[in-house]
């Protein structure tokens, strides 16, 4: 099944910034004694939303805007009867937390006063599910396993412990005389009659709809993405004579090449030595990139080709013809173009003012510490403003697209470079798209987290941060930005806010164990398996 | 790497790294020495018995300590050697401007014992003292005061909010500043002390608690910690050239296993994560120009008071050493008895390599080697340039779980080969630079409990606590999860649980029990000589 990650971003009513805060802190504590949240209490909340994974509710105060009240959720299947559910479960304490909130001044206002008005009874669910924002990347670290899904898995885990530790437990363990075959064959008639699910097979974790719809919307992207750089092209193509437009082009494409030799070092003090490189990658992508343009060459031709023939009259042979010219010359253009962006993007770098010491309040920083690292996962939830231009709002877009279609492909194991430690993580704009808010629900501290993005997969992270102001200075989108350590790690305190309200529907477990859990579940659902696969598989028990 | 053949003619090491000029009179001697020639010596608590911060004269038994011990720069051997550092509420009492206390890092300023930190090191959660820690709660710290952050007592309109009251948790001993003394025996260093101490009490200073520092190396010269492990074995290796040399003046080469930038050792140096270690500062007056205190990089009219210094983490871990025993030997028992057929290997020496790591001599276990260890290097020292990935990427011979493993996992949690160097590097950026050493007598039966008290006196430097220590601690050591494992901590630091390890063709899985207390702990400033003159001059 697929999951669902979005958030709602309501601005609060300054005044009721601190009432808000303690309500929320309110709820926290009635839910449970434990800070992070969790048994107990909890209970009932892991039964009245039983598609809920996480969700957070927090306040971020307002320095440059007014508070913003936050509620984040990440759930399996569709938004309406998650809504439902979260009403039935908390309904009265959120409709206390939006009469905090301000009246939107936008056609939701008779909404938002129908659900706050004194002794209102009407359902919040409408109101939250249109002012719930879609998030511009996310990413999913056990991709397509409901949470009911990992309960079950993960009980089934506890089981074979207790099988392994105790079968025969007065005597010699059964289990040590066995090859592993039979260990699997032995452990799975155990286990059988407490779950019985394992006989049934497994439910497929990325649907083939999904699958298909993955890769179309990444091709889609990239074919507009390659289009849209052959615009100017196409344009001069028609506009000049072959030969003039190719000796534009060679000029203009030295001449980008040629500055950007000169403002593409880092400036003093800013540089950092990494493993990434542009060539690299251009080189291992060489194969889909080649792909991607003759995809775009053969939908071009046959979307144009008769647009060409209606409006000129000409002959398919020609229409045909004229039509892949024109292509290929609007595809001559893309270095051109590409090289004149990545230049005006150096020029806005170098000009770019970072924060070297972002300033962290240190009430903050207690509140905050005082709520983390009682349980393996932690939360993390932060709002940053975007620089501005014309070309950084082009950029975070596409950006942000493309990075989201392509983590929908490449990060399908839960992987970001060599880390799994996120369960859910998503960036959504706020505030007229003017901020970038960024939650994420991980596992370990969130200094092990934060140095995991420093050492580990800086280039990604920069990538999709560095448009936040005061970020650290950045080359070319991905280079140096979050290596500087410290400065990076300060920046995004101070960008973050405390997680008051923090649920986890399965507070014990990493992503790693998830997919250790389901690894054996795979296993145990098989009714045979060879010596050689099953040593491989009891590597996880 | 394996098979590195065992010289003929043992040398007597490697090389070791020191500091060029004039780094080295700079840095206090701890720093780049673990004074192996010097097997004993103390380490003394101290307190300063006055009420105010005074406005002058803070330092003054401070000048009176040096004529007496001299603190030993890293500029080569010396007779005795001593070392010096300070907690926060130290350095307040001596006088130290508030500013310049707020200049620090914050782990420094808030100390070990903030009640958020105790929960993330495993010592205490929810207002009680954990299993790993002596009963009754430690007996010392810096009894560091709490900060403003610890209260909102802010008055803002329309504020409702329910103010949270941070503990103040306090131990019996207030240590204000340890001064570590070594010496080449018991007698000089007993006479050592006691002029220490008559030196110091007219000043007021008294020494509230201390404990010996014992090498106590073997007839093999195998300093052993009270479980019969050597100690010690794995050290990350500073380099910057110019500033990190070998004897001869040439630049200490950068060590593939274990280099580490010396801003990860030193303030004021480049770290592992690009920038420079970030230290305290003063405002510039002619005592700090008179100490030798240099103008600081980015701050127009300070003086940096941190280069050339570190931070030193400090906890006295109470060692149970009979319970370990004990416990292995519990656990191998049940081994047998669960499976008589193929556990004939397994006793309480084999389970307890399992919970270091190593064997007792300090070797790696190793699961292709045939001996069981990694062999010797051509020092004939155990061998430290290693790394997991490919040659014990499941544990089958050095557990996952184990303490070695643990305390730093190389490359071992690299998820595909590409990755191996990027978990490397990654891991050496929370290396910490160990100098603790033992204290307490040798039990005379491992298996029979003496009730004398006995233990380690950790000691590590680092330059960034959050990233290199508490890390270590909590994200390695600690952690439930390390190495895809559940539900385990450190065999041998964390509390009661299991430890999980890899067999063909199943895992056997033993129950630990608790061996290793906390008795006492602070996170101390480790200035730098400069420092030390300018301390003094208050």
């Amino acid at each position: 099944m697929r999951q669902t990650t979005l958030s709602v971003a309501l601005e609060v009513k300054p005044e009721s910034y601190d009432h808000l805060s303690s309500l929320l802190d309110r709820l926290r504590n009635r839910r449970s004694t434990d800070p992070s949240g969790g048994e107990g209490p909890f209970a009932d909340f892991l039964t009245r939303v039983p598609a809920l994974h996480f969700m957070s509710l927090s306040v971020f105060p307002g320095f440059d805007y007014d508070p913003l009240f936050v509620i984040e959720a990440n759930f399996d299947g569709a938004r309406g009867p998650f809504w439902a559910q979260l009403e039935s479960a908390i309904g009265p304490d959120l409709r206390l937390m939006l009469r905090c909130c301000k009246r939107p001044l936008d056609n939701d206002g008779p909404l938002f006063d129908s659900i706050v008005a004194a002794n209102a009874r009407a359902p919040i669910a409408p109101y939250l599910e249109r002012r719930a924002l879609t998030p511009t990347v996310y990413h999913h670290g056990n991709r397509g396993m409901t949470r009911d899904r990992i309960l079950a898995e993960h009980a089934l885990f506890e089981a074979t412990r207790v099988e392994l530790r105790c079968a025969n437990v007065d005597g010699p363990n059964p289990y040590r005389v066995l090859s592993p075959s039979q260990i699997h064959a032995k452990l799975r008639a155990a286990l059988l009659p407490g779950f019985g699910w394992l006989d049934h097979s497994a439910p497929k974790r990325i649907p083939l709809a999904d699958n298909i719809a993955d890769w179309a919307r990444l091709i889609g992207f990239v074919i507009a993405a390659v289009f849209a750089l052959s615009i100017p092209g196409l344009i001069l193509s028609l506009i000049m004579p072959t030969d003039r437009y190719f000796i534009l082009l060679a000029v203009a494409f030295l001449g980008f090449a040629a500055m950007l030799g000169k403002i593409g070092v880092a400036l003093p003090g800013t540089g950092v030595a990494t493993r990434f490189s542009f060539l690299k990658l251009f080189f291992q992508q060489l194969l889909p990139l080649v792909l991607f343009v003759l995809g775009y060459l053969v939908i071009a031709v046959a979307i144009g080709t008769p647009i060409s023939m209606l409006f000129t009259a000409r002959s398919f042979d020609a229409a045909w013809h004229g039509m892949i010219t024109w292509l290929l010359w609007g595809l001559a253009c893309v270095p051109v173009t590409v090289a004149g962006i990545v230049f005006w993007l150096r020029v806005l770098e170098r000009g770019d003012a970072s924060q070297d010491a972002p300033p962290v309040d240190p009430k903050m920083l207690r509140e905050m510490a005082r709520r983390e690292d009682w349980i393996p996962q932690n939360h993390m939830g932060s709002i940053v403003l975007i620089k501005p231009g014309i070309l950084r709002m082009i950029l975070i877009r596409a950006g942000h697209l493309g990075l989201g279609l392509v983590l929908r492909i490449v990060a399908r194991q839960g992987y970001l470079g060599s880390m799994r430690t996120i369960h859910f993580a998503h960036w959504a704009m706020v505030n007229n798209k003017s901020r970038l808010m960024f939650f994420s629900n991980f596992d370990q501290t969130w200094e092990s987290y934060l140095d995991d993005f420093i050492e580990k997969a800086h280039a990604g992270l920069t990538l999709a941060w560095c448009c936040g102001v005061g970020f650290p200075p950045t080359r070319f989108l991905v280079k140096d930005g979050a290596s500087h350590g410290r400065q990076f790690k300060e920046w995004a305190r101070h960008s973050m806010s405390v997680s008051r309200f923090w649920y986890s529907a399965y507070k014990n477990l990493t992503a790693e164990q998830i997919e250790r859990n389901f690894r054996i579940a795979i296993g145990l659902r098989k009714r045979t398996l060879s010596d050689k696969d099953a040593a491989l598989w009891i590597n996880d028990l | 790497m394996d098979q590195r053949p065992v010289s003929a003619a043992p040398q007597k090491g490697p090389p070791s790294w020191k500091l060029a000029p004039p780094h080295d009179t700079l840095t206090q001697g701890m720093v780049v020495s673990g004074f192996a020639t010097l097997p004993t010596g103390r380490s003394l608590f101290l307190q300063f018995c006055w009420d105010k911060a005074p406005k002058k004269g803070g330092g003054a038994w401070l000048a009176a300590l040096q004529a007496i011990a001299p603190i030993s720069d890293a500029d080569g051997r010396e007779a005795r050697a001593a070392g010096l550092g300070f907690t926060w509420e130290g350095l307040r009492k001596m006088g130290l401007n508030a500013n310049t206390l707020a200049s620090f890092d914050r782990p420094f300023k808030e100390g070990m014992f903030q009640e958020d930190r105790l929960r993330r090191l495993g010592d205490r959660r929810e207002g009680k003292w954990l299993g790993t820690v002596i009963e009754g709660g430690p007996k010392w710290s810096g009894n560091t005061p709490l900060d403003n952050a610890a209260v909102d007592s802010e008055a803002r309109a329309f504020d409702d909010e329910e103010k949270v009251v941070e503990e103040h948790i306090v131990t019996p001993i207030t240590v204000h500043a340890l001064l570590l003394l070594y010496e080449k025996d018991e007698e000089s260093a007993e006479a050592w002390c006691r002029a220490v101490g008559d030196a110091l009490a007219p000043h007021n200073v008294k020494i509230v608690h201390d404990l010996p520092l014992d090498l106590r190396p073997d007839e093999r010269g195998i300093a052993r910690e009270h479980f019969g492990f050597a100690d010690g074995v794995s050290q990350p290796a500073p380099f910057e050239p110019g500033v990190v040399t070998v004897k001869g003046g040439a630049d200490y080469p950068q060590d593939p296993w274990n280099g580490v930038p010396l801003g990860e050792v030193l303030m004021g140096h480049v770290n592992g994560h690009h920038e420079v270690a970030l230290g305290p500062v003063v405002i510039d007056t002619p005592e700090g120009r008179a100490a030798g205190l240099p103008a600081h990089a980015r701050g127009e009219g300070f003086l940096d008071l941190g280069l050339d210094g570190s931070y030193m983490v400090v906890r006295e871990l109470k060692q149970n050493v009979a319970a370990f025993w004990k416990s292995m030997g519990e656990a191998a028992e049940r081994i047998n008895k669960r499976d008589p057929e193929h556990s004939g290997h397994i006793d309480a020496h084999w389970l307890a390599t399992r919970v270091i790591g190593r064997d007792l001599d300090g070797n790696l276990l190793c699961p292709v080697n045939p001996t069981g260890v990694l062999p010797v290097d051509k020092y004939n020292q155990p061998d430290n340039d290693f790394l997991f990935y490919d040659r014990d990427r499941l544990g089958l011979g050095c557990p996952l779980g184990s303490h070695v493993r643990r305390g730093n996992p190389r490359d071992g949690l690299a998820p595909k080969p590409s990755d191996k160097q990027t978990l490397l590097d990654a891991a050496n950026n929370h290396r910490i630079l160990r100098r603790g050493r033992k204290y307490g007598p040798t039990i005379a039966d491992p298996q029979t409990d003496d009730g004398k008290d006995r233990g380690l006196l950790f000691i590590c430097l680092n330059t960034d606590i959050t990233r290199q220590f508490e890390f270590v601690q909590q994200t390695w050591m600690l952690n439930p999860n390390f190495a895809f494992l559940y539900d385990e901590t450190d065999p041998l630091l964390g509390p009661r649980g299991m430890l999980t390890i890899p067999e063909k063709p199943l895992r056997r899985i033993i129950e630990v029990d608790t061996f290793v207390q906390m008795a006492g702990g602070e996170y101390f400033f480790l200035p730098s000589m400069p420092a030390i003159r300018y301390l003094a001059s208050l």
